[in-house]
C-alpha cells in the first residue's frame, strides 16, 4: 500500500466505510494514468466546482461581465466581450479554459482564493470537450422505466440487464449453482436460517420446472421471512429497545414496534403504506393499532433524559430525525446542511430547516405518559369494553379500601381511646362533636351547615376520628365544649394542624390557622384568661392527602399538656404497624385476621390490571407547530430573525410540489404536516423512494446493493453499477403496488441471484470486484444468522414469534462494565434464549456479546451497510465462551439421541450426524473419518471422556467457515 | 513470518506458517498469496460488506501524519470529577470565605444557580519541585513529579452532568453513538501488537461508569476499534481462559482439525480472503491465549517495584496492579490504555457531594502513590518519553456547596484541571486559569473561546502521536466525521515541548 489509511481518510467518498472509500480512493490515485478513461460526471466532478467557486460572481444572483455559469443557455451565450465562456465541444474557443489557465493574475480567474488543481482544471476541459452537457445527477432525475435489453435472449429482465453489461466487458454469463447450494442460499436470504433437511430432500428430488419458483414462494410466505427482512429494516431506522445516556431507561413498549415491522413484511403491506404509517400513522382517519404503533418510528433514537442544554438537546433529538429520515427513506444526507449548505449535494442549509419543520411539533421524548404512550382499541367496542372493566375494576378497589379504612379506624378509635382513658389528664370536659362532609379549602361557617353526625366524644380530647363515619379525605369537625382553667392567668396555645383549624376560647378566637396547609408549622399565640370553666371551640376541615391535628396548652404552673388525642398515625405505616402489634388484642383474633385478609385482598386488587395494550407512539403539542428558523453555524441558541424563518419544505433539488398542508380540522391533535412528508415520500414520483427501497432489496440478495452506499444517493454516493436495471427495478415495484414480495420473487427468479459463486481466472482477473455480476458472491452469516443457527444446530431453536424482547445470558465479565452490573437486563428461561435473535432486547450499552462480536448494527446511527470483521476475538468466543460451549452440549445431546447407543459405541454415525446437520449436506467417508480421529485424540486427553470429546467435536464444526459462510 | 514460538509450540498444525499456506494457498491468485505471505498478514483481514475492498488493514500498524513524540495513551480516567481546587488549582482567596453566602454562578446536577455557599479548600496547599507548583497534600507522591507534568487548568466540557460529560471526555460528543478516543487513536495508527488489543480499558472494582459500554464504543466504527475490558485478576480478557474441561492440548486438537476442515473448504474458494482470514484468526486467538496472559501476570515484577505501585498496601493495591499493568502493557505496544479510578455511582468515584472531605481523602488515597510510580517507573525505563499519560475526570467541582449543611461540591465544567506528562508535553508548566473562586476557566483564549475545551485536550493527544486532529477522519452519514468535530481545533501548544 503506497498510502496510508489515514492519508487518504480526508477522501470523500459516498461509502459508508471508510476502508471502502480509502480503497476507492487509492484505486482513484494509483490509476490516475488511466483516469482519462472515466467519463466526466457534470453533477459530481463539475455542478459542484463551478457552485463552490465561480457562482458567487457568475451565478443565480449576480453575473459579471454577463456570465452566468448555472444554466447550460447562459453559461454558453455571447459575453459582454464577444467571446463565449463555454463553447461545447471546443476547448480552444472557450474562453472559460484560457482564464483559468492564465498566468497573469489580472486574468486568471478565480480572482480570488486558492488556483483550480490541474485536476479540476482537467475536468472542465475534458467536460467541454464532450459537449459540456449540464445534466442533472442520476438519482435526482425522474425514474422512467427503461426497456430491458432485447439483444440478451433472458426470461428474467434482471438477466437481460446484466448479460448486456457482462457482454459489454466481455464476461462470460455465469454459470449456475449447484442445487443444495442454492438452496441454502435462498433459504437464508429470505429467511434467515438454514433449509430443514426435509425441505433439501423435496427440493433435491424435484425435477419439475417450478420447482425453484415453488421454493421461492414458500420461503416469501413463511413468517420467517418478516423476522429476517425486518432486522434489516431495524438497522435502518437504529431500532433499540432503551434511550442510551445515563441511565440508558427502557422505552416503553418499542418491542411493538419490532413486531409491526416484522407484521408488516410478513402481511406484504405494500412500501408506500409501510412508510406512511410510520411517519404519519397517527394522522390517517380512524388509526388503527399498527397505524399508532408504527410511528413508534419517532421514539427509537437516542434521548438524554437529563441533558446540560435543553435546547441543543431538542435539537440534537430532531437532528436524528432528519439525519435517520434522510438517509433511510430518501437515501439523502441532508443532515450534513444542518451548519451550512451540503458541501457537495446540491441541498441548501434552508432545506434542512425546511425538513426540520415537519417534525418540529413532535411533542419532546418522555419516559412514559400521554407524550409517547397510547393505549390501543382494536374498535370502539373493544375500548368500551375495556373503560367497563377499568371503572368496575375501579370500584372494587375503592370498595376494598373503604373496608379496609373501616377497620383501621376501629381500631384508630379504641387504641386513642385506650390512651385517653389510661391519661388522667381533664383539662376539657362535656367535649363535643359535629362531623361535617365536603370539600373545603378554608374553614366553612359550620353552623350554617348539617352536620352528617354529631356525638360526644369519649375521651376528654379533640380527636378528629372520633365520628363513626369517618373517611379518609374531605371533612370538618366542631368540638364544643368546657376549658378548665385553674387561675387568672396568661396561657400559651400551641395549634397544628392539615388542613386549617380555628381555636376559640371564652367566644373570643385564639388562634386561627385556616387554608390547606400541612403539619409541621405550628401556630403558638398566648392570651390572658380568668380561671374557671370557659367554653372551648375548635373548628378543624381537611381537604385532601393528609390529615392531622394537635393542639396543646401551657399556663401558670404546668407545663404544656395536650387538648387533642394522641399524636394519631400520621403516617399509614405507623397505624399498620400499631395494628400489628396491637390488632389481636384490640379487634380480636377473629377481628384481626378479617383485616388481614382484607389487605390482602386490596393488595391484590392494586396489582389488579384490566389488560390493555400500549404502543410507543408520536405525538405532537398540538394543530400549532412552532417557528423554524434556519440556525446559522446550526447553534439553536442563535436568535430568532424573520428572514431565516422557514415553512415545511422538500429539499429543492428533488424538484417537488410544494407542501400541501390542509388546515388542521377541529379537534385534531397534530399538524398534518407529517402527512404531507410521507405522501411525498411514499409518491411515485418521488425519484428517490422507490429507487433507494429496490436497492436495499437488491443489497440484502446479493451482499450489496447496484448503489453500493445504500443510504447515500447523493453526488458522492457510488454509482450505481446498473442504472438501468435499478430504475427498471423501481418502476416495477410502483407498478406492483409497492409490494415487497413481488420484488423478492423477481430477484430470487432471476439467473444472476442463482449464479454459482465460483470464480474463473480471467473474470477475476478482468473485474475483481465482481461489479458486473459475473458470480454470486460469498458472504458470511449475519451476527443473528449464526446464533440463530447454533440454536437451529443444537436442536434447541424456539420459533415462537413475537411480544416483549427476551434476555439472553451475558457473561459477568460482561455485565461488570456496567455501573450497576445488572442493571435493565433481566432473565429468560433457556427456551425463551433460544427464541431468533431479533427478539432479544437491545439494551444500547449493553449489546450481548456474539452480536456484538459479529458485527450488529451499531445502535445509535442509521446503518444501511454493516460491516464483517474478521477478528480473534470472535474465534476466542466461538471456542472457549460460555453460549457456543452450551450449545455444542445440546448439540452433542441432540445427535446421541438421534443415533442412539451408549457412549462411544457408534462415533463414525454420530460424527456423521453433526456433520450433515451442522453443514445440511452429506459428509463425506473421509470427513467422517477425520472426525473420528478427532474425537478418538480428544478422548486420549486428560480429563475428556467420550462423552465431552463429541461435545467438543460438536464446538469445532460450529466454527467451520463451511458452517459460517454461504455459497 | 514464523516465530521461534511457532515453532516451538507447534502452532498451525505443527507446520512452519509457510509451509502451511504454501499448501492452503496453492489455488490463490499471486496477489493473496503474496499477501499471506506478508508479516501483515492478518491485519489486512476485514473488509466492509460492500465487497469493494476486499483486503484492507485495519489494525495494521499505520504510518501517522507526521513523526510522532508518543506511541501510547495512559489515561488515568478520574471518574466523578475531582475538586480541582482542592487539588492542583491552589486558590488562596477562597480560604477565608469559607462557610460565606456569595455571588457565583454555577450550573451542576442541581441546575444553575447564582449564589451559594463557600466551602474553602479543605487541605493545605504545599509548592513542589523547581517549579513551584502548588499541590494540594492529598497528593504528596505526585506532588513529586510536577516537574515532569503539564497542568491544564481551565478545562471545560459542555456538559456538567455525568453522563453526557462522560461521553464527552471519552468521544469528543455529548451524545453516544461516535467512537471513542482510543478508538480513533487505533483507527489512526493501528496496532504493533496481534496479541493484545489496542484499546484497553480497566475497570474500577467497584464497577463501570455510568453509561458502561458506551465508553469504550467504536460507535460508527467497526467494532476492530472499540475498547476491550481487561481485568487485573482472572482471565484477563473475555472468553481468553478455555473452560476447564476443554485442556489446551485438546483445544490446539480442534484448531488443528479445524483448520484442515477449513483449508479443504477453501481451496476451490482461494480467491476469498475472508476465509483465509478468518483461518488465521483462529490461530492468532490461539496466540492471544497465551501471550494475553503473560502480559498480566506481575510474577516478574521485582518485590520493589511492586512495592513502589503499592501494591503492599491494601489501599493502593488494586490501582497499583492496574497502573503497573498500564506499563506493561505500554511495553508490549498497547496503544491506548484507560483506567478508571472510581466506579459504579456516589461516593464509589470521585462524585462528592455529600462529604468531600471523605470522598477525596479516600480516593487520593487509593492512587496518589501508584499515579506517581507509574510516572517514576515510566521515567526510569524511559519510556515516558513515548508514553503520553493524562490525568483528569469528566468535569471538576463547584466552589460552593451543593447542600445546606455539609462540605459536598457539585459538578463544574465551566472550569477545571486536568494534567498531562510525558509524550513529548512539557514539564514544570501550568496553563490557563480559573477565576480567584476556581468557578469558571478566564483564561486563555483558545480557538476564539475561554479556556481549553475537551476538544482542545482531544487535539493534543492526536498530535502528540502524529495525527493531524482536523485531518484524522472517518467518513460516516455523508460526512467526514473528526473526534474534534467539523470546526478547526488547535492542540495546546503551550505544553508541547
Amino acid at each position: 500500500m503506497p498510502q496510508s489509511l489515514v492519508r487518504l481518510a480526508s477522501m470523500p467518498s459516498g461509502c459508508r466505510r471508510r476502508w471502502t472509500a480509502a480503497w476507492s480512493g487509492l484505486v482513484a490515485v494509483t490509476t490516475a494514468a488511466t483516469a482519462a478513461a472515466q467519463p466526466v460526471d457534470f453533477s459530481r466532478d463539475i455542478q459542484p466546482l463551478l457552485a463552490k467557486r465561480c457562482f458567487s460572481c457568475h451565478g443565480p444572483d449576480t453575473q459579471e461581465a454577463g456570465l452566468r455559469l448555472d444554466d447550460a443557455a447562459a453559461a454558453t451565450r455571447e459575453l459582454d466581450s464577444g467571446t463565449r465562456a463555454i463553447v461545447p465541444g471546443d476547448e480552444a474557443a472557450s474562453v472559460l479554459l484560457e482564464r483559468i489557465t492564465s498566468t497573469d493574475p489580472d486574468l486568471r480567474m478565480p480572482p480570488e482564493g486558492s488556483r483550480l488543481t490541474a485536476a479540476q482544471v482537467e475536468s472542465l476541459r475534458r467536460w467541454i470537450a464532450a459537449g459540456a452537457e449540464f445534466r442533472e445527477h442520476w438519482a435526482f432525475r425522474p425514474v422512467v422505466r427503461p426497456e430491458p435489453p432485447a439483444t440478451a435472449a433472458a426470461t428474467n429482465p434482471i438477466d437481460a440487464f446484466i448479460r448486456d453489461g457482462l457482454a459489454g466487458r466481455g464476461l462470460p454469463r455465469p454459470s449456475l449453482a449447484d442445487n443444495r447450494s442454492l438452496l441454502r442460499r435462498v433459504t437464508y436470504g429470505v429467511t434467515g436460517l438454514p433449509p430443514t433437511e426435509q425441505e433439501i430432500r423435496d427440493f433435491l428430488a424435484d425435477d419439475s420446472p417450478d420447482a425453484w419458483e415453488r421454493v421461492v414462494d414458500r420461503l416469501l410466505a413463511s413468517p420467517h421471512y418478516g423476522e429476517t427482512w425486518a432486522r434489516h429494516w431495524l438497522d435502518l431506522v437504529r431500532y433499540a429497545d432503551t434511550n442510551s445516556f445515563e441511565r440508558d431507561g427502557t422505552k416503553p413498549h418499542a418491542w411493538r414496534y419490532r413486531d409491526y415491522v416484522i407484521r408488516s413484511l410478513n402481511d406484504d403491506k405494500p412500501y408506500d403504506r409501510f412508510v406512511i404509517e410510520q411517519l404519519a400513522g397517527d394522522e390517517l382517519p380512524n388509526p388503527g393499532p399498527d397505524d399508532l404503533i408504527a410511528t413508534g418510528y419517532y421514539r427509537l433514537g437516542l434521548w438524554d433524559d437529563e441533558p446540560a442544554d435543553r435546547v441543543q438537546a431538542r435539537y440534537d433529538w430532531l437532528d436524528d430525525l432528519v439525519s435517520t429520515t434522510g438517509q433511510a427513506f430518501l437515501g439523502l444526507t441532508i443532515n450534513c446542511a444542518r451548519c451550512h449548505d451540503h458541501k457537495i449535494d446540491p441541498i441548501p442549509q434552508r432545506d434542512y430547516y425546511g425538513l426540520l419543520a415537519f417534525f418540529h411539533a413532535i411533542t419532546p421524548m418522555a419516559n412514559d405518559g400521554e407524550a409517547v404512550e397510547r393505549k390501543l382499541f382494536a374498535d370502539d367496542a373493544e375500548r368500551a369494553d375495556y373503560e367497563r372493566k377499568l371503572a368496575d375494576l375501579n370500584r372494587r378497589r375503592d370498595a376494598a379500601q373503604q373496608a379496609v379504612t373501616a377497620i383501621e379506624n376501629t381500631f384508630r378509635v379504641a387504641r386513642e381511646r385506650e390512651a385517653a382513658d389510661a391519661d388522667t389528664s381533664d383539662d376539657l370536659d362535656d367535649l363535643q362533636f359535629r362531623f361535617y362532609r365536603d370539600t373545603w379549602k378554608s374553614l366553612p361557617v359550620f353552623d350554617e351547615l348539617k352536620p352528617e353526625d354529631v356525638g360526644v366524644v369519649p375521651g376528654r380530647r379533640f380527636d378528629i376520628a372520633v365520628a363513626p363515619s369517618l373517611r379518609p379525605d374531605s371533612f370538618g369537625y366542631v368540638f364544643t365544649g368546657v376549658l378548665k382553667v385553674p387561675a387568672d392567668g396568661d396561657y400559651t396555645f400551641v395549634l397544628d394542624s392539615d388542613d386549617g383549624a380555628r381555636l376559640s376560647v371564652d367566644g373570643a378566637v385564639v388562634v386561627n390557622y385556616d387554608g390547606i396547609h400541612g403539619t409541621g408549622d405550628p401556630r403558638t399565640v398566648t392570651v390572658p384568661l380568668r380561671a374557671g370553666r370557659l367554653p372551648i371551640r375548635l373548628d378543624y376541615f381537611q381537604w385532601l392527602h393528609g390529615k392531622g391535628l394537635s393542639v396543646s396548652w401551657s399556663g401558670p404552673g404546668f407545663e404544656p399538656r395536650l387538648l387533642s388525642a394522641g399524636k394519631g398515625y400520621r403516617q399509614r405505616a405507623e397505624l399498620v404497624d400499631a395494628i400489628r402489634e396491637h390488632g389481636a388484642r384490640i379487634l380480636g383474633a377473629a377481628g384481626k385476621r378479617d383485616y388481614d385478609a382484607k389487605v390482602a385482598a386490596l393488595k391484590r386488587l392494586k396489582q389488579e390490571n384490566v389488560p390493555v395494550e400500549q404502543a410507543l407512539v408520536v405525538t405532537e403539542s398540538g394543530t400549532q407547530a412552532p417557528d423554524t428558523f434556519v440556525f446559522p453555524r446550526g447553534n439553536p441558541h442563535a436568535a430568532p430573525a424573520a428572514e431565516r424563518l422557514v415553512a415545511p419544505a422538500f429539499p429543492a433539488i428533488l424538484r417537488p410540489q410544494p407542501p400541501m398542508i390542509p388546515p388542521p380540522a377541529s379537534g385534531a391533535a397534530t399538524t398534518g404536516r407529517r402527512t404531507a412528508l410521507a405522501r411525498w415520500i411514499a409518491s411515485p414520483e418521488n425519484p428517490l423512494s422507490a429507487r433507494v427501497i429496490a436497492n436495499r432489496i437488491w443489497q440484502h440478495h446479493f451482499g450489496r446493493g447496484i448503489v453500493r452506499s445504500a443510504s447515500n444517493f447523493g453526488l458522492m454516493g457510488d454509482p450505481p453499477t446498473h442504472p438501468e436495471l435499478l430504475d427498471w427495478l423501481a418502476s416495477e415495484l410502483v407498478a406492483g403496488n409497492w409490494r415487497l414480495k413481488a420484488l423478492h420473487k423477481t430477484i430470487l427468479m432471476s439467473e444472476a441471484y442463482r449464479a454459482s459463486a465460483a470464480a474463473t481466472a480471467a473474470a477475476l482477473a478482468q473485474d475483481p470486484l465482481n461489479d458486473a455480476l459475473w458470480r454470486f458472491d460469498m458472504r458470511r452469516l449475519t451476527a443473528e444468522e449464526l446464533r440463530d443457527s447454533i440454536h437451529v444446530a443444537s436442536g434447541s431453536f424456539n420459533p415462537a414469534m413475537y411480544g416483549p424482547g427476551v434476555y439472553p445470558e451475558i457473561p459477568k465479565a460482561v455485565l461488570a462494565g456496567q455501573s450497576k452490573p445488572g442493571n435493565g437486563w433481566g432473565t429468560s428461561s433457556p427456551e425463551e434464549q433460544a427464541r431468533r435473535s431479533i427478539y432479544i432486547h437491545v439494551k444500547r450499552s449493553l449489546i450481548t456479546p456474539i452480536l456484538a462480536d459479529f458485527d450488529m448494527a451499531d445502535t445509535d446511527t442509521s446503518c444501511p451497510v454493516r460491516f464483517t470483521t474478521t477478528q480473534p476475538t470472535q474465534a476466542l468466543g466461538m471456542m472457549n465462551g460460555d453460549f457456543v460451549q452450551r450449545q455444542a452440549r445440546r448439540f452433542a445431546e441432540r445427535v446421541r439421541r438421534e443415533v442412539g447407543g451408549p457412549d462411544g459405541a457408534n462415533t463414525a454415525a454420530e460424527v456423521r450426524r453433526v456433520l450433515e446437520i451442522a453443514l445440511t449436506r452429506p459428509a463425506t467417508d473421509d470427513e467422517v473419518a477425520r472426525g473420528v480421529a478427532l474425537v478418538d485424540s480428544l478422548e486420549s486427553q486428560d480429563g475428556v471422556g467420550p462423552s465431552r470429546a463429541l461435545e467438543l467435536y460438536c464446538v469445532m464444526v460450529l466454527n467451520l467457515n463451511e458452517f459460517a459462510y454461504l455459497d | 513470518m514464523d516465530t521461534d514460538h511457532d515453532r516451538r509450540t507447534g502452532a498451525f498444525c505443527r507446520r512452519t506458517r509457510r509451509e502451511f499456506f504454501w499448501e492452503a494457498g496453492a489455488s490463490f491468485t499471486g496477489l493473496a498469496l503474496s499477501g499471506l505471505l506478508d508479516h501483515g498478514f492478518f491485519s489486512r483481514q476485514t473488509r466492509a460488506a460492500d465487497g469493494l475492498a476486499a483486503y484492507v488493514n485495519p489494525l495494521a500498524a499505520k504510518p501517522p501524519h507526521f513523526a510522532p513524540r508518543a506511541k501510547s495513551v495512559i489515561f488515568l480516567f478520574m471518574y466523578g470529577g475531582p475538586s480541582h481546587v482542592d487539588t492542583f488549582d491552589y486558590k488562596p482567596a477562597l480560604y477565608p470565605l469559607d462557610g460565606k453566602t456569595i455571588e457565583v454562578k454555577t450550573k451542576g446536577r442541581g441546575g444553575e444557580k447564582n449564589q451559594g455557599r463557600v466551602v474553602g479548600p479543605k487541605w493545605k496547599f504545599k509548592q513542589y519541585g523547581e517549579c513551584g507548583k502548588w499541590v494540594s497534600d492529598l497528593f504528596p507522591h505526585i506532588a513529586t513529579h510536577v516537574d515532569d507534568i503539564a497542568f491544564l487548568h481551565s478545562m471545560t466540557a459542555d456538559s456538567p452532568i455525568h453522563g453526557s460529560a462522560m461521553l464527552q471526555m471519552n468521544s469528543g460528543k455529548i451524545q453516544s453513538g461516535a467512537p471513542c478516543l482510543g478508538s480513533w487513536v487505533n483507527y489512526g495508527l493501528g496496532s504493533v501488537n496481534e496479541n493484545l488489543p489496542g484499546f484497553v480499558v480497566m475497570l474500577d472494582p467497584t464497577g463501570g461508569p455510568i453509561s458502561g459500554a458506551k465508553n469504550w464504543s467504536s460507535g460508527f466504527m467497526p467494532a476492530t476499534y472499540q475498547g476491550t475490558l481487561l481485568r487485573s485478576k482472572g482471565p484477563p480478557i473475555l472468553d481468553l481462559a478455555p473452560p476447564d474441561d476443554m485442556p489446551l492440548e485438546a483445544q490446539r486438537a480442534m484448531l488443528d482439525a479445524l483448520r484442515e476442515a477449513n483449508t479443504a473448504h477453501l481451496l476451490p474458494r482461494g480467491d476469498n480472503s475472508e476465509l483465509a482470514a478468518r483461518i488465521a484468526s483462529y490461530e492468532l486467538a490461539w496466540k492471544m491465549q497465551e501471550h494475553a496472559p503473560e502480559a498480566v501476570d506481575l510474577a516478574s515484577e521485582t518485590a520493589e517495584t511492586q512495592k513502589l505501585y503499592g501494591l503492599d498496601n491494601p489501599r493502593t493495591a488494586d490501582f497499583g496492579r492496574r497502573c503497573l499493568l498500564a506499563r506493561r502493557l505500554v511495553e508490549r505496544g498497547v496503544r491506548f490504555i484507560q483506567l478508571y479510578s472510581g466506579g459504579a455511582h456516589n461516593d464509589d468515584n470521585w462524585d462528592a457531594h455529600g462529604d468531600l472531605e471523605k470522598n477525596h481523602t479516600f480516593h487520593a488515597g487509593n492512587t496518589d502513590q501508584p499515579v506517581a510510580a507509574l510516572l517514576t517507573d515510566l521515567k526510569r525505563s524511559g519510556l515516558l518519553d513515548s508514553t503520553l499519560v493524562i490525568w483528569g475526570g469528566e468535569f471538576g467541582r463547584q466552589p460552593t456547596a451543593e447542600y445546606e449543611q455539609g462540605t459536598g461540591r457539585d459538578h463544574n465544567s465551566y472550569g477545571f484541571t486536568m494534567w498531562m506528562a510525558g509524550g513529548g508535553i512539557k514539564g514544570g508548566v501550568s496553563v490557563g486559569e480559573t477565576d480567584e473562586l476556581g468557578a469558571a476557566a478566564i483564561a486563555p483564549v483558545h480557538d476564539g473561546k475561554t479556556g481549553f475545551h475537551v476538544k482542545s485536550l482531544h487535539a493534543t493527544v492526536l498530535k502528540q502521536l502524529g495525527l493531524d486532529p482536523n485531518r484524522l477522519s472517518y467518513f460516516f452519514g455523508g460526512l467526514d466525521q473528526k473526534l474534534v468535530g467539523v470546526e478547526h481545533v488547535e492542540p495546546i501548544h503551550e505544553i508541547i515541548a
